[in-house]
């Protein structure tokens, strides 16, 4: 007998980085990354499910910066390429490591997952959307959308315009991608601002997630913690995260992915042999970066790394699902009597965190759907529309503030290394709001520049930026994109508000910044 | 007055050096946070980091940190925008970040208001307590007053109140003790640092029970025995502890293991490389190899501690005949120590 629920949602993003002005970009390599380990195994996966019926439920935030680079024909065709070099790079491995079979057969391995990677990509005619919204169309994967740009709410506080804007402006290119309304909303890092929910509710959202002390922490108390969604007083729903399963993927004491037998993701052929045999493969410059072909295991603390062995690896994963399922199945027991009624425990990841980063959570995460389906009857996986069609009957309170950064609140996105950009981004904002009030309709090139200058103003307000600066790798580049997207939109302001507008110019960063092609400046108020 | 309005636009510099002035009861509160955060900065939550491995494209620089393929973008924003602006941001259930300007004319007008006064005033925050009320000026439950450098433009400020909600206003207080307010800030909520005290009838739920689901809900099983209001706390702290495990074992979720600061890594591979008629066969160890349209080939293989014998064989396509050339390489690796 079912005696509660399991969410499973993944969060896919990717901050919008194309560079056409470029040949080779290296900060373009991140969405080739996760092309090639994370959305391609997990789309492989899905076929396999699809294949064999197993039933499955998930959910998946694809953002909308993700879902516009996955759609652009530039990035498409550079994915292709950058691609094909694998696959020549990993002929090449095959032929090199012939005298070291432990390794000649990892190279066969990569050059079998690079080969599928390319005939899934052609598969879908490029355009990794429509794989997703195939899952979504058979009734298998709930696809949700997220902030715009992935703005941190909670700091945008002051100016709920910019908030409205990424919301509405993430709610149509959904729209346009999926076919249908979107039902719920990943809340960019899981920031959530008391009030926002009337602005979900505007755009037509029914649900969306926080941290475990987001509900936890609301007023009133909520009777069943994180084991059951809360309304908001506008009717929206509220899921919070479940920590102890969370732990489990996350935590390096009991977290699997530091499994010694699991792939090491820090050794890379791209720094570990001759610089001139990888150098086709590596930055046009001559720098060395990840190849993704990677042969060694985790297997302990220190420099000495032991060869990968997939199947020693695989064993792992299923025996790690079956682990997290037990796990699940007695967290769910014990709840269902505590309660006295069906509680859901909702786990959310980052979609990176499969496969890029732990090579075998794909494996570990078809071991588990597969497990759930024929294993046991006390767990089932669900979406939250299911859910709150099964149970719709929910406690209305008002969730605190909280993000699922370091920390719990906004320490992550406002500290000395990048509290300097809120003034700018704040001023912005009251900018595009005045502009938009000033101009109800306006068409041409005037209104050309005011849409412009929102593509700006949202890609200036990307989290991205703000974390890259407080970890501190590609500083450079987080501050380059802030400046650069606010300079352009204050130049562009100015020109509106002139009524002197350089078309060369609009027409430059039309190019350059060319997300959301359908975008109406007018949201912005 | 010139160098006061200098001071007004000092850079980055001044203005990080100025928010380490902080009144005497901020003070130990932020050594012992800046001691938790180089603590917690070494040794990042999970989350961040599996966030962080997204955009490792492995220790190389960024293309913005070379020149020569990206012009750095050399026009900057400007300091201010020539306003008269306060806002504050929650960073925390603790802490807020403020940040303002003012422009040239409020300045100046201040100075022609108060003449010498205005020299010797001290450029204050004042934050009122406003929970619960709609703010009038007067009505605040409370309020207290900060010291600030005014030049620095922004500061961090610990509230200290969790649940409650603020305003603040920037200002100076005159010689005779009078308070004047420039700019009236936003109004701020700290979120809860615990669960609410406050239950709804309908959906009562004994304390004992709550405990048990909240420790649950945090991850740390239904079986602890601290008072609800701690449990988040605790949380956060076997965060950070099993975060300091984090750094020692070297995994995905670990940091990049640390090299000793003087290492030194050799391998060795091997190039066979020939040529023969462009249409011949070539085989090496028994399995066929490409040729280039010339006739040439090359092979290249790691090569390790062992002998290799490397028969090379080519096999005429016009007529019956075959040339077997096989070179012999051995390799022997010696270390010291």
């Amino acid at each position: 007998m079912t005696k509660g629920y399991l969410c499973m949602v993944l969060h896919g993003h990717l901050p919008y980085v194309r560079h056409p002005e470029h040949e080779d970009f290296l900060e373009e390599d991140w969405l080739y990354e996760a092309i090639t380990e994370t959305y391609i195994p997990l789309i492989a996966m899905f076929e396999r499910l699809s294949a064999d019926n197993v039933p499955f439920r998930m959910t998946i935030s694809v953002t909308p910066t993700l879902a516009s680079m996955l759609t652009d024909g530039l990035l498409q065709d550079r994915y292709a390429h950058h691609i094909n070099k694998l696959i020549e790079l990993a002929h090449k491995e095959v032929e090199r490591t012939r005298w070291m079979p432990a390794f000649q057969r990892l190279a066969v391995m990569y050059l079998g997952l690079f080969t599928q990677a390319r005939d899934l990509f052609e598969r879908y005619h490029r355009n990794l959307i429509t794989a997703f919204k195939r899952f979504q169309d058979e009734g298998c994967l709930e696809i949700i959308t997220c902030a715009a740009t992935h703005g941190y709410f909670p700091l945008m506080d002051v100016t709920k315009d910019s908030v409205r804007a990424q919301v509405r402006v993430a709610t149509d290119h959904y729209a346009r991608l999926f076919g249908r309304r979107p039902n719920g909303i990943w809340l960019p890092e899981c920031g959530y601002q008391p009030g926002d929910d009337v602005i979900l509710k505007e755009a037509g959202l029914k649900y969306f997630f926080t941290d475990a002390h987001g509900v936890l922490h609301a007023t009133p108390r909520p009777k069943y913690g994180v084991f059951a969604p809360v309304y908001c007083k506008s009717g929206v729903a509220c899921f919070g995260r479940d920590m102890e399963s969370s732990k489990q993927v996350w935590s390096s004491v009991e977290g699997y992915p530091g499994d010694y037998y699991y792939r090491e993701f820090y050794r890379d052929v791209g720094f570990d042999l001759d610089f001139e045999y990888v150098r086709p493969y590596v930055h046009p410059d001559g720098i060395r970066i990840n190849t993704g072909i990677k042969y060694y295991r985790i297997t302990g603390p220190g420099d000495h790394k032991e060869p990968y062995d997939p199947d020693a690896a695989r064993e792992k994963a299923a025996a790690h699902a079956g682990n997290f399922m037990f796990n699940r199945e007695k967290q769910i027991e014990y709840l269902y009597e505590l309660l006295g009624r069906r509680p859901i425990v909702v786990s959310p990841y980052d979609a990176e965190l499969f496969g890029h980063w732990w090579f075998e959570g794909p494996q570990w995460l078809e071991f588990l759907i597969r497990k759930i389906a024929y294993d046991q009857k006390t767990v089932r996986l669900v979406t939250p529309p299911e859910y709150l069609a099964e149970n719709p009957r929910n406690q209305v309170v008002t969730p605190s503030m909280s993000s699922w950064g370091w920390k719990g609140y906004s320490e992550v996105w406002l500290q000395g290394t990048n509290d300097w950009i809120y003034r700018h981004l704040h001023k912005a904002s009251r900018v595009m709001s005045d502009l938009a009030r000033q101009h109800p309709s306006v068409e041409g090139v005037k209104r050309r520049a005011l849409n412009q200058a929102l593509r700006e103003l949202l890609l200036a307000q990307s989290s991205d930026w703000a974390f890259i600066m407080a970890t501190g790798t590609h500083v450079p580049y987080a501050h380059k994109r802030t400046k650069e997207h606010l300079l352009r939109f204050f130049r562009l302001a100015e020109e509106v508000q002139r009524d002197q507008i350089d078309g060369s110019f609009l027409s430059e960063v039309e190019s350059k910044d060319n997300i959301f092609a359908d975008i109406d400046y007018r949201v912005h108020q | 007055m010139k160098a006061k309005r200098n001071a007004r636009n000092a850079k980055g510099a001044t203005a990080k050096k100025a928010v380490r002035r902080v009144p005497a009861a901020g003070r130990r509160v932020i050594r012992s946070t800046k001691r938790l955060l180089r603590k917690v900065q070494e040794i990042p939550l999970q989350e961040t980091h599996v966030a962080e491995a997204k955009f490792y494209t492995g220790p190389a620089t960024s293309s913005y940190q070379r020149p020569a393929v990206t012009p750095v973008e050399q026009r900057e924003l400007p300091q201010g925008y020539d306003e008269d602006v306060l806002v504050v941001q929650v960073r925390d259930p603790l802490w807020t970040h403020v940040y303002w300007d003012l422009r040239f004319k409020t300045w100046d007008e201040c100075r022609a208001r108060y003449n010498a006064d205005f020299e010797k005033a001290r450029w204050t925050l004042r934050a009122y307590d406003i929970s619960f009320i709609k703010f009038d000026g007067t009505n605040a439950h409370r309020f207290f007053d900060t010291a600030i450098d005014v030049a620095a433009r922004n500061w961090y400020m610990n509230l200290g109140a969790p649940g409650t909600s603020w305003c603040l206003d920037l200002g100076f207080i005159l010689p005779d003790g009078r308070f004047v307010t420039i700019v009236r800030s936003n109004v701020v909520s700290l979120p809860l640092d615990g669960p609410s005290w406050m239950t709804d009838e309908e959906w009562m739920i004994p304390d004992d029970a709550f405990r048990r689901l909240y420790g649950m809900s945090v991850g740390l099983g239904p079986n602890v025995s601290s008072p609800v209001g701690r449990l988040w706390q605790e949380r956060l702290k076997r965060d950070v502890s099993s975060g300091a495990v984090t750094s020692r074992v070297s995994s995905p979720v670990g940091k990049k293991a640390e090299r000793p600061s003087f290492w030194l890594v050799v391998d060795a591979e091997l190039i066979v490389y020939g040529a023969t008629e462009p249409d011949a066969a070539v085989s090496v160890q028994g399995k066929p190899i490409r040729l280039r349209k010339d006739g040439t080939f090359t092979l290249r293989t790691a090569l390790p501690d062992g002998k290799q014998e490397i028969p090379v064989v080519a096999r005429s396509a016009k007529i019956d005949e075959t040339r077997t050339i096989t070179p012999i390489v051995t390799r022997r690796t010696t270390r010291t120590p």
